[in-house]
């Protein structure tokens, strides 16, 4: 079996190549659908063109297609290298991709149809769901497979974060998605009123909490240290945050349902839950920073790892802002306004996109065999990333403080001072400045995808050979 | 001497950093000759401003503060800028050690100081406090100031420039961090019923 003495690195590219095109398509709908915020009549009213119907498509683009891709590409690739074995299950490994590709597909066409089951971050129609969780499931079955068959005792830190991510997406997606189906494109949820809601944010905060940061912590513990070319700043510090961290972020989802039906204690549970999950997120981001800050003398030559700090600052800054955003006094001010999607947005863009990003330069030349194109061109992205980032949770912060206070502003009798178009019009010069800073970020990742393309533009795809593990110490 | 680097941190900063250096200024001098009058420029005009002018959302006639309660919040703004410069200081001198700096807090708070320069000149716009017109000058006035965080923690903190490079990104970070928490803290007194008053 010659096969078994090489990593799988071609599904470790389609997913990567896929993640950059998927970014691409995503963060494009999202500066869309930002103009349309400001300038309305860009939905030429055109029913799959209204900002309802191509909301759910951005979010599900950047989080699940982007977002989903760069994790298999990063898992498969981390799981492989540092269990000194090939992937296990080829052919299974090849139907997550196709299958993952499918679901993409079939999301970019029934969204913008108007299907929808109405759950935020979860709107895929319930066949869809049913093939996501084939398709998760497998995803499980191969990684979980390698980790079985590793030629290394110890398991490494990385893959304990992506072992977390899967297996509790898993979980989080199957009782999430549970419904009754009426027809083939609509259903009933399984559970109704307020545990509905509540499971919806359970399922919600932990997309967040799982999806999007232990699986990009995963990510953080291998490519950090491989870029900065130092070991992990304090090994014990990222094991203990990894138990901190998945045992307080399932508990809290209620901090989505501030004031509403749910029962008062749970939503109290749910604030001092994620107060508390302060410490572990910052264990994560001392971890990283402090592994960085060892390789300050490559700083000059090497653009990817300023944006590997500029990511690991915004994870330190978003969640710190979540916790106290969890705050019901401070939610009372600060939810349904513009603030919470300046905040999903500094996690999102800052810590998620820039991280993966990172990592993108790291890998796609390791997996061709070649330089990276221009290091250059890596420079430019950096500044137009962080610029757009800036300029977008900045114009969020001023349009959420201002929705919250005239949304809560009375006259002396009692009545509201302000309509509620009154405030959306006062929101008009934010928007742009918001268009402003997702157009650099888009920008950016042009930038990205060019000099990427160059570097492997007629490559040969690279064979990796799987060297000795090194004997026990 | 009164307000002495404030120009040449605009028109040399480099320059102008190394004289400040150089000047070995004590935290009481730094706060009695700059911090002292330059943080009165924000809390001043924007008493005038919230009073006199007040700012307008959307339509309708514009919002102003009572007398009382400007004049209370002017004077915890005032307050709250001096210990935001000092905490900023110790901040920097806490996180020194990490990136080889070992220097007394007194550069450390003067560093801090001299940072915000920008920040609290542009506080005059709080005179005029129209958030758009604010937004246009404010996000220069911000980049300078980020400029001058970058090129002065070098020189003042006697490091490599690619050290100092992570160094005054670890101090941009902890300044965001203390930003958020303002703002959670002023949304907090809010909630608690410690708004301001408004005259309609």
């Amino acid at each position: 079996m010659a096969d078994q003495q090489t990593y799988n690195y071609t599904v470790v590219r389609q997913f990567s190549i896929m993640t950059v095109i998927w970014g691409i398509v995503g963060m494009a709908v999202g500066v869309l659908i930002a103009a349309q915020l400001a300038w309305p009549v860009l939905n030429f009213d055109i029913a799959w063109l209204t900002f309802g119907r191509l909301r759910p498509l951005h979010t599900n683009a950047v989080i699940f297609a982007f977002g989903g891709c760069a994790l298999f590409a990063t898992s498969y690739y981390v799981v492989q290298r540092t269990c000194h074995v090939r992937l296990a299950f080829g052919p299974l490994a090849a139907f997550t991709f196709w299958g993952w590709q499918l679901v993409i597909l079939l999301a970019a066409v029934s969204l913008p149809l108007g299907f929808t089951q109405g759950k935020e971050y979860a709107e895929l129609v319930w066949p869809i769901d049913a093939l996501i969780a084939l398709v998760w499931v497998s995803y499980a079955v191969v990684f979980f497979g390698t980790i079985m068959k590793r030629r290394v005792r110890h398991i490494y830190v990385a893959n304990w974060f992506f072992g977390a991510f899967i297996l509790t997406v898993a979980i989080l997606h199957i009782f999430n998605s549970a419904a009754v189906p009426v027809s083939m494109m609509h259903s009933y949820s399984a559970y109704a009123g307020v545990q509905d809601a509540m499971v919806q944010w359970w399922y919600g905060h932990n997309a967040v909490g799982f999806f999007l940061t232990a699986g990009f912590l995963g990510m953080m513990y291998y490519f950090v240290p491989k870029q900065a070319g130092r070991p992990v700043y304090s090994y014990r510090l990222s094991v203990v945050h990894f138990w901190a961290l998945i045992f307080t972020y399932i508990w809290a989802g209620p901090h989505h349902l501030h004031y509403t039906a749910l029962p008062d204690w749970a939503q109290s549970l749910g604030m001092i839950m994620s107060l508390i999950l302060l410490a572990p997120s910052w264990g994560g981001m001392i971890n990283g920073i402090m592994t960085l800050s060892g390789a300050w003398e490559k700083l000059r030559t090497d653009p990817v790892l300023r944006l590997l700090v500029v990511s690991i600052s915004f994870y330190g800054m978003s969640t710190f802002e979540g916790p106290m955003m969890a705050i019901k006094t401070v939610n009372a001010l600060s939810h349904y306004t513009d603030w919470t999607i300046g905040h999903v947005h500094s996690g999102a863009l800052g810590w998620v996109a820039l991280i993966s990003m990172g990592s993108l330069y790291y890998l796609l030349p390791r997996l061709f065999g070649r330089e990276l194109y221009s290091l250059k061109l890596v420079e430019v992205h950096f500044w137009t990333a962080t610029i757009g980032i800036v300029l977008y949770i900045a114009s969020m912060w001023v349009a959420g403080i201002m929705q919250g206070l005239m949304w809560r502003a009375t006259n002396a009798d009692g009545t509201l001072t302000y309509s509620f178009v009154e405030s959306v019009q006062a929101m008009h010069p934010y928007y742009i400045v918001r268009f402003l800073g997702g157009g650099f970020f888009l920008f950016g990742t042009l930038v990205m995808a060019w000099n990427l393309w160059k570097t492997i533009k007629g490559a040969e795809p690279a064979v990796g050979a799987i060297p000795e593990p090194a004997a026990a110490h | 001497m009164v307000l002495q680097h404030v120009w040449g941190l605009f028109v040399n900063p480099k320059r102008e950093w190394v004289s400040i250096r150089d000047d070995e200024c004590t935290i009481g001098k730094c706060y009695a000759f700059h911090v002292l009058i330059l943080a009165a420029i924000p809390a001043i005009s924007g008493f005038i401003g919230t009073t006199q002018f007040g700012w307008q959302i959307g339509v309708g006639d514009p919002v102003k503060l009572t007398t009382q309660s400007a004049g209370l919040i002017a004077v915890l703004y005032y307050f709250a800028m001096l210990v935001g410069v000092f905490s900023l200081g110790w901040m920097i001198h806490w996180m020194g050690g990490t990136y080889g700096a070992a220097v007394p807090l007194s550069k450390c708070v003067v560093l801090a100081a001299y940072t915000a320069t920008p920040l609290f000149i542009i506080g005059l716009m709080e005179l005029y406090p129209v958030l758009w017109v604010n937004l246009i000058v404010g996000i220069p006035a911000l980049a300078y100031t980020v400029y001058l965080l970058y090129t002065g923690v070098p020189i003042m903190m006697g490091i490599s420039e690619d050290r100092g490079f992570l160094f005054s990104s670890a101090v941009l970070a902890v300044g965001l961090v203390a930003f958020v928490a303002l703002l959670a803290a002023t949304a907090l007194l809010w909630g608690m019923g410690l708004e301001p008053q408004f005259t309609q």
